[in-house]
């Protein structure tokens, strides 16, 4: 669905910014001759440009000139979208020198502009798109030439981890968000906060939406803790400017779910995933004409499959219509999770489910129901404990967090006797009579609408 | 009331790390390949004694991960051997999603996995087992200062959590110590728990309480908004 002319905006801006960060890797960008090529021919193709194409520009042009934000988010989410479907599935957009008359050749045009947030988040996040699928062919030797992975391991700087790390945090030191975020948390100055590129909508949002790009981009690299820290000022609630983009919204959620059951943290990371599931739920309807909807709903069902993988590691309660979905979709993959490969869970759905009979219990006792070696038992009652207790988050920032216990069952020992303790929730009378006053009050509302 | 668990994540900021480190790992700088000595440095800091500092090592793996000229074998293990004194935190596989493939076949790092498996899985006795069937183990762990005391407070925290009273026998078998000797007494003594006639009384505890409890309902102030609005309108 993107094209060049995407990728063109995130090397420009990148070039914008100054590279605060020292560079370690730079990339050089020098193109060999079969690029060069393979550029004149794109070029030859793209001279014929339809009128209607030549009057999209043009009127893209005057909209982007006059900050026209509404129009451009129009233009970016539809326009765009059908004119590239219709003429430009299989080539790329006309290169920038032949569109340049149509312009007024202003390609050097300042940096007052001000874009759809929702294009700012694209350009973040399909940079880190092209970093992956980089990253995910350069490791795919199997059906690569001898003199391509000559060529690969003589560049090894192209897209190189620091090199992306490098756009991301100039943004982020540029627009001075991190400053931004922490004046809007304590107070303070917010115009001397942001400074002259902060103070800009768009290097506010590209700061804020890199932010969020390392937080994924951490996650690829297997590093979960600083992939969370990078979210040190950023409180996940509705208000956070991510849920302004619903990209952005689920793709938030989805690395700190991810961040979470990676450190082993199944109940925060389902929390994560659960909030999030409900809200694409919800609005649903809203979203079905965007581009975004296919992606939206992939990564959904990934969620779901993620959630499926907690849930079976720390059983919980769930949203009804979540856990319907899960059922109906991963409901074989779970339970066949929750039987256990190793015999391991369903062990222990099995001696859980002895021990809520009885308060105490020999250990020879429920070795013998479970036919297994006292001494075993032991080691897993061991276990059980362990694994009963999690680390989660209950204030301040996404890594923070203490350990609670997170099953509904308890015990001990003392010595060779179990001791069994079940907490169980009492009746939630405050919730009925809420839940009742408010019909009863839609009730009149509705009768003295009649009278 | 016992309202915390026995269990501790590694802390965010440890007490023991000194504001270059903080500044250091906080900012760009911990992508830059000059800094990895002082963090190296560091290390050697923590493994002379109890201090741990995960955050820190997971800056020398980052560092590696994206230098491979960098990598110190040496460094890695050691990494891992502090970060089984954590379990069970998952900071040991913390540290193996930083590195690279290469590495993980790398003999040491086998042995330490295999060390960490047991643990996770409370096979204590099996742990000590394999710790003591060949030299290769304790050297390995050499470097860490105090790194068999360590394990037995993993072991105990664990055996606390479970525990309100187990046979000196079978403690002094997970923690690898002879009842007989002083050294079992003393271990027993400086960790408040009382030997009464060859049963082990280990005081109560958020994890070993056990008790059955009632999880009442908690209505927030903003869920009543709309009732009292209503009140308004009579």
């Amino acid at each position: 669905m993107y094209n060049e002319g995407f990728a063109e905006d995130e090397v420009d801006l990148s070039d914008e910014v100054d590279l605060l960060t020292p560079s370690y890797g730079g990339v050089e960008d020098e193109l060999d001759d079969d690029d060069q090529i393979q550029l004149m021919l794109q070029q030859q193709y793209a001279q014929e440009i339809p009128d209607v194409v030549k009057n999209f520009i043009i009127y893209f042009h005057r909209n982007v000139l006059e900050n026209n934000v509404y129009e451009l988010h129009g233009i970016y989410e539809n326009s765009f979208n059908r004119l590239t479907e219709k003429f430009y599935m299989k080539a790329p957009w006309p290169e920038a020198d032949f569109i340049a008359p149509l312009v007024n050749d202003d390609s050097d045009g300042p940096v007052a502009l001000e874009l759809p947030n929702q294009w700012l988040w694209d350009i973040i996040d399909e940079f880190i798109y092209q970093f992956q699928s980089f990253c995910n062919y350069r490791n795919r030797l199997k059906n690569k030439t001898e003199e391509e992975i000559v060529l690969l391991r003589d560049n090894i700087q192209v897209w190189s981890c620091y090199s992306v790390l490098n756009v991301l945090y100039s943004l982020i030191t540029k627009s001075r968000i991190t400053e931004q975020l922490l004046v809007s948390k304590h107070g303070g100055d917010m115009i001397e906060a942001a400074g002259e590129y902060g103070s800009r909508p768009l290097y506010k949002m590209l700061g804020y939406f890199s932010i969020i790009g390392l937080l994924r981009v951490h996650c690829l690299l297997g590093d979960y803790t600083l992939a969370l820290k990078m979210m040190d000022n950023i409180e996940l609630n509705k208000k956070a400017l991510f849920a302004r983009v619903t990209a952005c919204h689920v793709t938030t959620y989805y690395y700190v779910g991810f961040a979470y059951m990676m450190m082993r943290r199944y109940a925060d990371a389902i929390k994560a995933f659960s909030h999030i599931l409900v809200f694409i739920a919800r609005t649903k309807m809203y979203h079905t004409r965007s581009y975004q909807f296919d992606q939206i709903n992939k990564k959904g069902d990934q969620m779901y499959a993620l959630l499926a993988i907690c849930i079976a590691l720390c059983p919980t309660r769930l949203d009804e219509n979540i856990h319907s979905h899960l059922r109906e979709k991963y409901g074989e993959h779970l339970s066949k999770m929750q039987r256990g490969e190793e015999g391991l869970q369903t062990f222990e759905d099995l001696f859980l489910s002895y021990l809520k009979l009885y308060t105490t219990m020999g250990i020879d006792k429920l070795a013998a129901f479970l036919e297994i070696e006292p001494d075993k038992l032991r080691t897993q009652l061991l276990i059980v404990k362990q694994k009963s207790r999690q680390q989660k988050w209950s204030s301040g920032t996404l890594l923070e967090g203490e350990y609670v216990a997170t099953s509904d069952l308890d015990f001990c020992l003392k010595q060779d006797m179990i001791h069994i303790a079940e907490s169980k929730v009492g009746r939630r009378y405050g919730d009925w009579f809420l839940r009742n006053i408010n019909k009863f009050q839609d009730i009149i509302a509705g009768m003295e609408l009649r009278a | 009331m016992n309202s915390e668990s026995l269990l501790k994540p590694s802390p965010l900021i440890p007490t023991s790390r000194p504001e270059i480190i903080q500044s250091l790992i906080d900012g760009v700088d911990r992508y830059n390949p000059d800094n990895v000595s002082i963090l190296e440095e560091y290390l050697g800091t923590q493994l002379q004694t109890e201090d741990y500092d995960l955050m820190a090592n997971l800056a020398i793996l980052k560092l590696y991960q994206f230098n491979p000229h960098l990598v110190n074998e040496q460094v890695i293990n050691n990494i891992l051997v502090k970060s089984l004194t954590a379990i069970p935190n998952p900071d040991f596989n913390l540290c193996l999603y930083l590195l690279h493939e290469n590495a993980l076949a790398d003999e040491s790092v086998a042995k330490l996995v295999e060390l960490q498996q047991l643990l996770e899985q409370c096979k204590y006795q099996e742990f000590w087992k394999l710790y003591e069937s060949d030299d290769s183990y304790k050297e390995l762990t050499s470097d860490a200062i105090g790194f068999e005391d360590a394990i037995r407070k993993v072991i105990l925290t664990s055996i606390s959590m479970t525990y309100q009273s187990i046979s000196a026998e079978l403690l002094s078998n997970y923690l690898n110590l002879n009842i007989n000797e002083e050294e079992f007494e003393s271990f027993i003594q400086t960790r408040n728990l009382v030997n009464k006639d060859g049963i082990i009384l280990v005081p109560t505890n958020y994890d070993n309480e056990a008790k059955p409890t009632v999880i009442r309902e908690n209505i927030k102030f903003e869920q009543l908004t709309k009732v009292i609005g209503y009140s308004n309108e009579l």
